[in-house]
C-alpha cells in the first residue's frame, strides 16, 4: 500500500515537475533530465524528509482542522474584506463536498503559496543577472534599442546551437546518469550567486556555433516570445536605475518608527517649533513621501505634548484622556509597523538592489498607506484639540458633534463618534446628578445649568425670600453651553427637572421625597451614555412627568397654592361680595377722616367684624389669618379712603407663584376697584337719600329747584349706570373670565409649575389689561389724539384708561358733594317753607296758642316741644339773613352741578371713544354696555348746546332706573292718592314710633341735632317725620330708609291686598332695579323688604 | 450500472472541488493552474504534507525562474558575443 501511494507520489512529483519547468528548448536531453533528476531529488528529499516527521505534524495539524481556513480568512480580512467573505462561501462549499479527504491540508499549502509572485513576471525581481551587469547599465540602456533588434538574432543563433542536443531528449528520460561533469556545472548555476559564473553559457554557443544548420524552420514559432519579456527588460532597466540614495531607503526605514513616535534620529531629527528636518540629500520623490510621513509624526508629537497640558474644566480633561487613549492605539500601530520593518530589514539583502526592500514588502510607500488612516485621525484630533482652547463645556462636545454630524466624511463622522462617547461622559455625569438629585455638581461651569452670580441679585433680591429666589433666581439655562447632541427642548426639560427637584428640597422642605425618589429612579437605569438618544429622551420624559408631578401636589396639598389665588380674588378682587359690603359699611364712617388718623388696631378691627358677619368666616383659617388692613404710605391731606388697602401675605414657597410683581399688581387692582366701590357706595347712598326725600323734603320746592332736582337725577343716575356697569365688566367679564381660563389652565392634567406661574402672570396681565388698569391707549389713533391734544394739553398719562377712569370717579364724588348740599339746601328751603308756613298760621291763630307752647317748654320732660321752641325762634330770629344765604347759595349749587355733569358726559364720552377702538373684545364690549342705547357719541367731541340736548334724552333714558319712585308717585298720585295718604300715614305713624323708642333707648342720639320733627298738616294732612335727613348721619342709613320703604311696602300689601296697582309698583321698582344688573342694590332692596317687613311686623 | 453512475458522480464532485479550490487559489492569488492545482490535490490526498509540498513548488517555481533567467542571458550573451 505505501509502496503503492509512494509511487503514485513519485509520478505526481514528476508531472509536476514537468509542467512547472518549462521546456528549455536550449538544453540538451541530458541537462535536461540532470535537471528534472535534481529537482526531483530536491522535491522528493524534502517531502521524504517531511514523511518522516509526518505523524506528529499531521497531529498538531489534525488538531485544529479550521487553522488553515482561519489563517486564510484573516489575511483576506485584512487585504481585501469583498475577498474574505467570497472565501467563506467557498469553503462552505468545499466542506460540503465528499470526495477531498484532507481538505484542510490543501487549504494549508494553498495559504502557504498564497501571494506568490507571477511567474511571468518573476523575472525583475529576480535581478540576480542584471547585479552582475549592474556597471554596464547605463551602455546596456543605451543600447537597448538595438539589444532588441539583435535580441532576436542572438536568440536565433543560440537555438540553433541547442536544437541537436533536444533531439536527444526522449532518450534520455529514461537514463539519468550520464554527463555528471557537467552537472556540477548546472548545479553550481542553480546556485543563488551561481549566475555570476555567467560565461559558460556564452562559451557553450559558441563550442556548437558550428553546427546551426537544421534549424531554421524553428524560428518561426518562437517569434512571438520576445515582445512580453520586453515590459520585464523594461522593469529590470527601471530598477537598474534607481539611485542609490544617502540615506538609503532602508536606513529610513529604520527610523521611521521613531520618527512616528515623535522621536528624533539621526537621519530625520526633529527640530524646534514643531518642524521636522528632511535630509536634503533625498531625491525628491522619496522626499514627498517622507513629507507625507512627517505628517502623523508632527501631529503626534503636538497633540502628546497638548494631553499633557493641564487642563481646566471636566471635559477638557476627558478629552485629553480620549485622545490620549487614540495616541496610543497609534502607538501600536507604529509598534507593529516596527515590527513589519524589522522583519523585512533582517531578512532583506543587502546586496539587491534598493537593498532587495521591494522583496522584503516593507517599503516607504507602504508606510505611507498604512499610516494613512491614522493620519487622518490624528489630523482630526488635531484641530480638536486646536478649536477646543477657547471653548468650554457643552461648547466643546458642540464642536466635537459638529464633526460627527455634519461632515460628510464617514471616516471622520465615525472616529469623532467614538470620541464623542469618551468626551461627554462627564458630561452625561453631571447630567445624571442634575435629574437624579437635583444637584449641580459642576466644579467647571462646563454644564449649560449654572447657578446665577450672587451679584446679579444681590441688590434687588435681599427682601425677597426663600421660594422665588430658589425658582427663578438660583439657577438659569444657558443656551449657549447647551450641546447640539441635546435639543433646546431637551435642555429645558432637563433644567425644569433638577429645578424642580432643587426646589422641592430645599424650598418645600421635602428631601426625603427626593432621597427615595433618586434612589429609585437610578436604580433601575443603566448610567447614562452618549448614542442612547432614544432612553435617554424617554427616561428624561419620564422624570420630567413625575417631579412636576410630585411638585404640583406639594404645591396643591402642602401649600394651598390654588387656595390661596381663590382667596386672592374673593378678598383682593372684591369676589366675596357681602364681605366686602360689609367691611365698606363698617368702615366707611371711619376712612372719611383724614389718613392720619386711622389706626391700624381700629382697621384690623373692623376687617375681623366684616369677617366675622360675612360668609368669610366660613373660610379656612389658613386663609384669613394672612389677610390684614393697614394703610398706604401716608402722604399729606389725604383721606382714609385714598390710603386703606387690604393685604394679602403670601409666604415661602407659594411666593414663586404670587410674586413681588403679582402682588403688586393686586394691589393695583384692588386699590382701583376699592375707589369704584367706594364711588358707588357714596352714589347709592346720596341716591337713597334722593329718593327718600323726594317724598318729603324736595317736594314742591317750586319750579327752578325741581327742574334742578330732575336734572341732577338724572346725571346721578347716569353715573350710577356708569359705575354699574364699570364694576360689572370688571368684576364679571375680566375677574372671571380669567379666573375661569387661569383654572381651566392650571387645572389641566400633567400642568407643571412653570406653567402654573405662567399662566398666573397672564391671568394678573390680563385683569390689569382688560380692567383698564395698564393698558394704554393705542398709538395709532392719531387723529384724535390730535383733537385731545388741542383740549386736553397734558402728557400721555391723562390718556391712560387709569387717569381717565380716576378723572371720571373724582368727578362723580365731587358731583355726590354737591348733591349732597343741593339736598341739604333743598332741606333747608324746605324748613324755611314750613317755617314760614307756621308763622302764617301763627300769626292767624292768637298768641294762645304761643303761650300754650311756652308753658310746654317750660316743663323740662318735653324735649320734642324744647326742640321746636329753639328752632322756631332761631329760625324766626335769622329768617331774613337765612333766606338771602339760601338764595345765593342755590344758584351757585346749579352752576356746579350743571357744569360737573357736562364735564362728567364729555369725560364719559373721551373713554367711550377710545373703548371703541380697542382691539380687545372685551373693552369693546364695555364700551357698548356703557352706551347700548346710543345716548353717547363717542369719540367726537361735543359743543355744550348740543350736551345739553342730549342730557335731556340721556336723563329721561337713564332715569328709567332711579327715578321710578319718583315718576310713579308723582304720576299715580291721581287716582292713587287715598291708597298713599293712608300709607304714609300709617308710615309716618310706624317711624314716629321706632324713632320715638329709639330715642328712649339713646337719647343722645337726636339731642345731638336739632331735630327737625314738625307736625304740619301740609296737602294732605299727615305728619311728616323729617328723620330721613337727620339719622342719616346718626344712625346707619339704610336701617331708617328701609323702615320707611318696608313701611310702605308692608302697608300697602297688607291693606290693599286688592289694589294690584300698589303692589305693582313695589313690584316695578324691584324688577327695575334688578334689571340694572347690580347685584348689590337688588340684595339692598330685598335686603329692605325684608328688613322693613320684620319692623313693619 | 450503479458503480458507473457512482463514478460519475464522484468524477463530478471532484471537478467540483477543483473549480473551488482553484478559486480559492485565485482569490488567494497562489498562481496555480489547474493542471497543478490537481496534481497537488493529488499528492495531498496521498499524504504528503501540504508544508513540504508548498516549499517544493516554490522551489520549482524558482528553478523555472532561474531557467528562464539563463535563457535571457544566453540570448544576451549571444547578441554580446556578436
Amino acid at each position: 500500500m505505501s509502496s503503492h501511494s509512494e509511487q503514485r507520489i513519485n509520478n505526481a512529483i514528476d508531472s509536476l515537475i514537468a509542467h512547472l519547468i518549462p521546456n528549455d528548448p536550449r538544453e540538451d536531453e541530458e541537462t535536461a533530465q540532470d535537471h528534472h533528476d535534481s529537482c526531483f531529488e530536491l522535491s522528493n528529499a524534502s517531502n521524504a524528509f517531511r514523511k518522516t516527521n509526518r505523524p506528529p505534524s499531521s497531529a498538531t495539524a489534525a488538531s485544529d482542522v479550521n487553522h488553515a481556513s482561519d489563517l486564510i480568512r484573516r489575511k483576506l480580512m485584512n487585504s481585501n474584506p469583498a475577498h474574505a467573505q467570497r472565501f467563506s462561501n467557498l469553503y462552505t462549499r468545499l466542506l460540503s463536498l465528499p470526495v477531498l479527504n484532507q481538505k484542510w491540508a490543501m487549504l494549508y499549502l494553498l495559504y502557504q503559496l498564497s501571494d506568490s509572485t507571477d511567474p511571468s513576471d518573476s523575472v525583475p525581481y529576480n535581478p540576480l543577472p542584471p547585479q552582475t551587469l549592474k556597471g554596464q547599465a547605463q551602455a546596456q540602456a543605451q543600447a537597448q534599442a538595438q539589444a532588441q533588434a539583435q535580441a532576436q538574432q542572438a536568440r536565433d543563433q543560440q537555438r540553433e546551437t541547442i536544437r541537436p542536443p533536444e533531439k536527444e531528449r526522449p532518450a534520455k528520460g529514461t537514463s539519468s546518469a550520464p554527463k555528471r561533469a557537467e552537472e556540477e556545472a548546472f548545479n553550481e548555476a542553480f546556485a543563488p550567486e551561481g549566475l555570476r559564473k555567467y560565461p559558460p553559457p556564452p562559451g557553450k554557443p559558441k563550442e556548437t556555433a558550428t553546427k546551426h544548420a537544421p534549424t531554421e524552420e524553428t524560428q518561426a514559432p518562437l517569434k512571438p516570445a520576445p515582445p512580453s519579456r520586453d515590459v520585464s527588460i523594461k522593469n529590470v532597466k527601471l530598477a537598474d536605475n534607481h539611485v542609490r540614495t544617502n540615506p538609503s531607503e532602508m536606513v529610513l526605514l529604520r527610523d521611521l518608527p521613531y520618527t512616528l513616535q515623535g522621536l528624533s534620529s539621526t537621519t530625520l531629527p526633529f527640530e524646534k517649533g514643531n518642524t521636522l528636518a528632511l535630509p536634503s540629500t533625498l531625491p525628491v520623490p522619496i522626499l514627498s513621501l517622507l513629507h507625507t510621513l512627517a505628517e502623523p509624526s508632527l501631529l503626534f508629537r503636538q497633540l502628546s505634548s497638548w494631553v499633557k497640558t493641564p487642563a481646566t474644566g471636566l471635559l477638557h480633561q476627558s478629552l485629553r484622556a480620549t485622545i490620549d487613549g487614540e495616541l496610543r492605539s497609534y502607538l501600536g500601530l507604529v509598534a507593529t509597523l516596527e515590527a513589519q520593518i524589522r522583519r523585512a530589514l533582517a531578512t532583506v539583502d543587502e546586496n539587491a538592489p534598493r537593498s532587495g526592500i521591494g522583496k522584503a514588502g516593507v517599503t516607504l510607500k507602504r508606510c505611507v498607506v498604512w499610516t494613512r488612516e491614522a493620519t487622518m485621525g490624528l489630523r482630526l484630533m488635531a484641530v480638536i484639540a486646536e478649536e477646543s482652547k477657547n471653548k468650554m463645556g457643552g461648547q466643546l462636545i458642540t464642536l466635537i458633534h459638529s464633526f460627527s454630524s455634519s461632515h460628510g466624511d464617514p471616516i471622520v463622522g465615525a472616529f469623532a463618534e467614538r470620541l464623542l462617547s469618551q468626551v461627554t461622559r462627564p458630561f452625561y455625569d453631571i447630567l445624571r446628578n442634575w435629574i437624579y438629585d437635583g444637584e449641580l455638581s459642576d466644579p467647571y461651569e462646563e454644564f449649560f445649568v449654572r447657578e446665577k452670580p450672587e451679584i446679579m441679585i444681590d441688590p434687588k433680591a435681599t427682601p425677597r425670600q426663600g421660594g422665588s429666589s430658589v425658582w427663578d433666581s438660583k439657577y438659569e439655562l444657558d443656551s449657549d453651553m447647551v450641546p447640539s447632541i441635546l435639543t433646546h427642548e431637551f435642555a429645558e426639560k432637563v433644567f425644569l427637572i433638577g429645578k424642580s427637584l432643587n426646589f422641592i428640597r430645599h424650598s418645600c422642605g421635602d428631601a426625603a421625597w427626593v432621597e427615595s425618589y433618586s434612589n429609585t429612579a437610578a436604580a433601575g437605569k443603566e448610567e447614562l451614555r452618549y448614542g442612547d438618544a432614544s432612553g435617554l429622551t424617554a427616561w428624561v420624559n419620564d422624570a420630567h412627568a413625575t417631579t412636576q408631578k410630585r411638585l404640583m401636589a406639594l404645591m396643591d396639598t402642602r401649600f394651598h397654592v390654588f387656595q390661596h389665588l381663590k382667596a386672592l380674588k374673593d378678598y383682593i378682587l372684591l369676589g366675596q361680595g357681602d364681605f366686602i359690603a360689609l367691611l365698606m359699611e363698617s368702615l366707611a364712617a371711619n376712612l372719611d377722616r383724614p389718613a392720619g388718623a386711622q389706626y391700624r388696631h381700629t382697621l384690623t378691627a373692623q376687617l375681623e367684624h366684616a369677617i366675622r358677619g360675612s360668609n368669610a368666616q366660613y373660610d379656612s383659617p389658613e386663609v384669613l389669618r394672612r389677610l390684614d388692613a393697614r394703610m398706604l404710605q401716608l402722604s399729606h391731606g389725604e383721606i382714609g379712603w385714598d390710603c386703606f388697602t387690604l393685604e394679602y401675605k403670601i409666604d415661602a414657597p407659594v411666593d414663586v407663584v404670587v410674586t413681588d410683581w403679582g402682588n403688586r399688581q393686586y394691589l393695583k387692582v384692588f386699590n382701583f376697584l376699592w375707589r369704584v366701590k367706594r364711588v358707588e357706595f357714596a352714589l347709592s347712598s346720596t341716591w337713597r337719600k334722593c329718593m327718600t326725600g323726594s317724598r318729603g323734603v324736595l317736594q314742591g320746592g317750586g319750579g327752578e329747584a325741581d327742574w334742578t332736582w330732575k336734572t341732577t337725577r338724572g346725571v346721578l343716575a347716569e353715573m350710577v349706570h356708569f359705575v354699574g356697569q364699570l364694576q360689572y365688566y370688571i368684576l364679571f367679564e375680566v375677574i372671571e373670565a380669567s379666573w375661569t381660563e387661569l383654572e381651566m389652565n392650571v387645572r389641566r392634567e400633567g400642568c407643571t409649575l412653570d406653567e402654573l406661574i405662567g399662566a398666573h402672570t397672564k391671568y394678573l396681565t390680563d385683569i390689569t389689561h382688560k380692567g383698564l388698569l395698564g393698558a394704554r391707549k393705542k398709538r395709532g389713533q392719531t387723529t384724535q389724539e390730535e383733537k385731545e391734544a388741542v383740549q386736553i394739553p397734558a402728557g400721555e398719562d391723562t390718556h391712560s384708561y387709569l387717569a381717565q377712569l380716576g378723572e371720571l370717579l373724582r368727578l362723580m364724588l365731587s358731583f355726590r358733594d354737591s348733591v349732597d348740599g343741593l339736598y341739604s339746601w333743598s332741606v333747608s328751603d324746605f324748613t324755611r317753607r314750613q317755617e314760614h308756613d307756621v308763622r302764617t298760621t301763627t300769626s292767624k291763630a292768637a298768641g294762645g296758642r304761643i303761650s300754650q307752647l311756652q308753658r310746654d317748654a317750660s316743663r323740662p320732660g318735653s324735649a320734642l316741644s324744647t326742640t321746636t321752641t329753639a328752632t322756631g325762634g332761631g329760625l324766626a330770629g335769622e329768617d331774613g339773613s337765612g333766606t338771602a344765604a339760601v338764595h345765593s347759595e342755590f344758584p351757585e349749587l346749579q352752576r356746579v352741578l350743571k357744569q360737573l355733569g357736562i364735564t362728567f358726559r364729555s369725560k364719559l364720552q373721551l373713554l367711550l371713544g377710545d373703548l371703541a377702538t380697542q382691539t380687545d373684545a372685551d373693552m369693546k364690549f364695555l364700551g357698548t354696555a356703557m352706551n347700548f342705547n346710543d345716548v353717547y357719541q363717542p369719540v367726537v367731541r361735543r359743543k355744550k348746546t348740543a350736551h345739553g340736548h342730549s342730557h335731556k334724552t340721556a336723563a329721561a333714558a337713564a332715569m328709567v332706573v332711579g327715578d321710578t319712585t319718583s315718576i310713579s308717585s308723582s304720576g299715580r298720585r291721581g287716582f292713587l292718592g287715598w291708597i298713599w295718604i293712608w300709607i304714609r300715614i300709617r308710615a309716618a305713624a310706624l317711624f314716629s314710633e321706632t324713632l320715638l323708642q329709639l330715642s328712649g333707648k339713646f337719647p343722645g342720639l337726636l339731642i345731638a341735632k336739632p331735630a327737625v320733627v314738625v307736625v304740619v298738616g301740609r296737602r294732605e294732612g299727615y305728619r311728616q317725620g323729617e328723620g330721613a335727613s337727620l339719622p342719616c348721619q346718626e344712625i346707619s342709613s339704610p336701617a331708617v330708609s328701609s323702615a320707611v320703604f318696608a313701611a310702605a311696602a308692608a302697608a300697602a300689601v297688607a291693606a290693599a291686598a286688592s289694589n294690584v296697582s300698589a303692589t305693582d309698583t313695589a313690584f316695578d321698582e324691584k324688577g327695575k332695579e334688578k334689571e340694572k344688573g347690580k347685584a348689590q342694590i337688588t340684595r339692598h332692596t330685598t335686603g329692605m323688604l325684608l328688613e322693613g317687613s320684620r319692623l313693619g311686623g | 450500472m450503479p458503480p458507473a453512475d457512482e463514478r460519475t458522480g464522484k468524477q463530478a464532485a471532484a471537478q467540483q472541488a477543483v473549480d473551488i479550490l482553484h478559486e480559492i487559489a485565485t482569490i488567494l492569488n497562489c498562481q496555480l493552474d489547474r493542471r497543478t492545482l490537481s496534481i497537488c490535490i493529488s499528492m495531498i490526498e496521498n499524504g504528503v504534507n501540504p508544508e513540504a509540498l508548498a516549499s517544493a513548488v516554490r522551489e520549482l517555481r524558482n528553478e523555472s525562474v532561474d531557467i528562464e533567467q539563463q535563457r535571457l542571458a544566453a540570448a544576451l550573451g549571444g547578441r554580446k558575443r556578436q
